[in-house]
């Protein structure tokens, strides 16, 4: 178990700079998801973690020791890769021990433990077998075992579940987070779906083009994005954003009128769908779209300013395409961005047009 | 509902309707009459192949007076070139898999026992004398009297071992450069990779004959004339870069995560190549042994400049020398020697097939 850290750390391929500057505090034990869009640099974070890249500037610290120029093997880190990377020509078997060989377990005991990790991720029933004779899922298993079986001091999941099926994606989601809940280590998780993030890490780092967005859990990100890329970035449906000039305490768009505290200027305005209600007051709109989704459903409102979605309770729909409604929310659901630089502007709130 | 919705859409309805069995029936024909042209093409292509070797192959057990007995070669011709023909008709006629392994076994069956009865009297070893018999010069010029500028020939069985000597030693050679050149060049960037790889193919663009002289003066500078060392050295020299070009291929085809999980698992980075990536380049490093291997045990022209004694002598020399000396005289020891020289690379050939197929898998890319 280890306490990780990046201090000022550049990450550059030529001239390209992947990482500018990135400043992170992991606790020992915890389990943190790296989130972002794809390219966003989180593999390169995971990488130089792992060792496998180094660093091309700042410091990299494990428990309070200067890691940069540790070779990957010495830093005892299980890694899981977004294809697995299962040694092909080697049965499970030898692909859980592969790791071990280079430790100098003692054979029977190596053997012991291969057992022990397969029984873990519940694959011991395929050790005989070659990784090209496997699903995605057990070879998925296959590769958390190997990650394991050395007793890694902090573990490095890249993209694990994106090869998955949905139903399998939704199982491993559980298993992985119950694994972390038995075995206590460090865990990164990479991943481009906030739902894996939001769902199985104690905190996320949402990241955007190398720079670390914010940090927080999934509740603070959810309910109070920094920023208008993190709160498009996390939830679903998407949220809906409403750009407007604040004049005089009130944002006009296409004669909506909303009153608005707190905040001036240039403003967008960000509501998420469950928080919006069809109801009498609020703004108009014509329904042009349902979308059933079993406990709930989602209406898809054409209004003056743009397409809105709205996530109502109840699995039958009350309401009917073509339908004129008005949209209402509570003010302090209401997200309020400054446009120019698409920051949270805090305590800031948007009333409902009467 | 899909259903309802087509017959709005086409037109098909109201077109008069389609006979399902003649369009079945003439897509039928046009298959089949394909398949026969198809295999009309490859039997007129592989006759004039398939012939020399089995000419050579069946002078070489039969000829006994010296000169050609061109009866014997009609017969046997009369029994293969229908054979060939009832081959390829069955494979492209056969309906099935059961009915084209018994036609395969009927042609192979009759067309065995017709070369029993036809060829099989005149069949003898008695060509195959140089195996045997170190002095079989001596025996096959008194055969046909005086020959002028008899050679001096070295026991075959010599020559033999310098040809795998030559060929095994450059195999190895190129083998581990190659892997090692390919490797380095497929995963790590560095000042003038590029232009490397691609003087790595204009190398191979060169005849090798424009070079005969400078490489003679060079090896006789260092003294490695007339030595199967230099001989070596200079195949190898050739042989590089294509195997060096033909490995990257490989190479560049193992995803690199493998090795990095390899090197995460604790691995040095000489034991992750060595147990995860070579494994996955296994079948590249056969095929380009087998063709590096046959490439030697061919090699004529370098051998024939290079090498100047006798006890240097490689088959591909004994060759030209048997022929050289009993040419015109005695066809049949000719063609033993021929058949002799050929067997290994055949047998090498049939064991790696499976491999060299593969290369065209493996892939070349920059
Ligand atoms: N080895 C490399 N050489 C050059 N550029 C790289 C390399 N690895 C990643 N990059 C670049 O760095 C950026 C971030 O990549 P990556 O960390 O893989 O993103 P992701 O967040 O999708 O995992 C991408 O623009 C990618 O093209
Ligand atoms: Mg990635």
């Amino acid at each position: 178990m280890a306490k990780i850290e990046f201090r000022n750390v550049v990450k550059r391929f030529g001239a390209v700079e992947v990482i500018p500057d990135m400043n992170l505090v992991i606790e020992d034990g915890e389990f943190v998801a790296l989130l972002g869009p794809s390219g966003c640099g989180k593999s390169t974070s995971l990488f130089m973690l792992a060792g496998i890249y180094l660093p091309s500037g700042g410091e990299l610290l494990f428990d309070g020791h200067i890691v940069n120029e540790v070779e990957a093997r010495d830093r005892n880190v299980g890694i899981v890769f977004q294809s697995y990377a299962l040694y092909p020509h080697m049965s499970v078997r030898d692909n859980i021990l592969f790791p071990l060989r280079f430790k100098k377990t003692p054979r029977d005991e190596a053997l012991a433990k291969v057992k022990t990790a397969a029984d873990l991720v519940r694959v011991a029933e395929l050790l005989d077998r070659r990784p090209s004779e496997l699903s995605g899922g057990q070879q998925q298993r296959v590769a958390l075992a190997r990650a394991l079986v050395k007793e890694p001091q902090l573990l490095l999941l890249d993209e694990p579940l994106s090869n998955l099926d949905a139903s399998l994606r939704l199982s491993m989601r559980t298993e992985i987070k119950s694994l972390h809940a038995q075995l206590g280590v460090t865990t990164v998780l990479v991943t481009h779906d906030q739902i894996e993030a939001t769902t199985m890490a104690d905190r996320i780092i949402c990241m955007r083009a190398g720079r670390i967005e914010q940090v927080g859990t999934p509740d603070d990100l959810y309910l109070k994005p920094s920023s208008l890329f993190v709160a498009g970035f996390i939830g679903s449906p998407p949220i809906n954003l409403i750009a407007g000039e604040a004049e005089a305490g009130t944002i006009t768009v296409n004669g909506a009128r909303f009153p608005v505290e707190g905040a001036s200027g240039a403003l967008t305005v960000g509501l998420r769908a469950e928080h919006l209600r069809i109801g009498d007051t609020g703004f108009a709109g014509r329904i042009v779209q349902i979308e059933p989704m079993g406990r709930e459903i989602l209406y898809v409102v054409e209004t003056g300013m743009g397409a809105v979605r709205v996530l109502e309770q109840g699995s039958s729909a009350v309401h009917s395409t073509g339908e004129q409604v008005k949209i209402g929310f509570l003010p302090e659901n209401s997200l309020v961005f400054e446009t120019a630089r698409q920051k949270l502007i805090g305590g800031a709130h948007v009333r409902a047009p009467a | 509902m899909a259903a309802q919705a087509i017959p709005e859409l086409s037109t098909a309805a109201s077109e008069p309707p389609v006979d399902w069995d003649a369009v079945a029936a003439r897509a039928r024909g046009v298959r089949r009459a394909k398949a026969v042209v198809l295999y009309a093409f490859l039997i007129a292509v592989s006759l004039p192949i398939i012939l020399p070797y089995f000419w050579l192959v069946t002078i070489a057990f039969s000829a006994r007076t010296g000169v050609a007995e061109t009866a014997v070669l009609w017969r046997s011709m009369a029994v293969v070139v229908p054979a060939v023909v009832a081959f390829w008709l069955t494979a492209a006629l056969a309906q099935s898999r059961r009915q084209l392994w018994i036609g395969l076994t009927a042609v192979a069956a009759i067309a065995i026992f017709a070369f029993a009865v036809l060829v099989g009297p005149d069949l003898h070893l008695g060509n195959f004398i140089f195996l045997w018999e170190p002095d079989f010069a001596s025996v096959v010029r008194s055969r046909i009297g005086e020959v002028k500028g008899a050679v001096q020939f070295p026991n075959v069985w010599h020559a033999f071992g310098n040809s795998i000597l030559i060929a095994g030693t450059q195999t190895a050679i190129v083998v581990t450069v190659a892997s090692l050149a390919a490797y380095y060049l497929s995963r790590f960037q560095f000042p003038g990779r590029s232009s490397m790889l691609r003087s790595l193919l204009v190398l191979h663009a060169f005849p090798v004959l424009t070079l005969i002289v400078p490489m003679f003066l060079m090896l006789y500078w260092i003294g490695l004339l007339d030595t199967l060392s230099g001989v070596i050295l200079v195949l190898v020299a050739f042989e590089l870069p294509f195997a060096i070009f033909i490995m990257k291929g490989f190479f560049d085809a193992v995803p690199w995560d493998i090795e990095m999980s390899a090197l995460t698992d604790g691995a040095s980075r000489r034991q992750a190549f060595v147990s995860v990536v070579l494994p996955q380049v296994r079948n590249g490093i056969l095929a380009i042994a087998v063709f590096t291997f046959i490439r030697g045990w061919e090699e004529y022209i370098f051998v024939f400049t290079f090498l100047i004694r006798n006890s240097n002598w490689t088959m591909s020399l004994y060759m030209y020398w048997v022929r050289d000396d009993v040419m015109g005289v005695d066809y049949g020891v000719v063609s033993a020697v021929g058949v002799f020289y050929l067997v290994p690379s055949l047998i090498l050939y049939m064991a790696a097939q499976r491999y060299l197929m593969q290369m065209s898998i493996g892939g070349v890319k920059g």
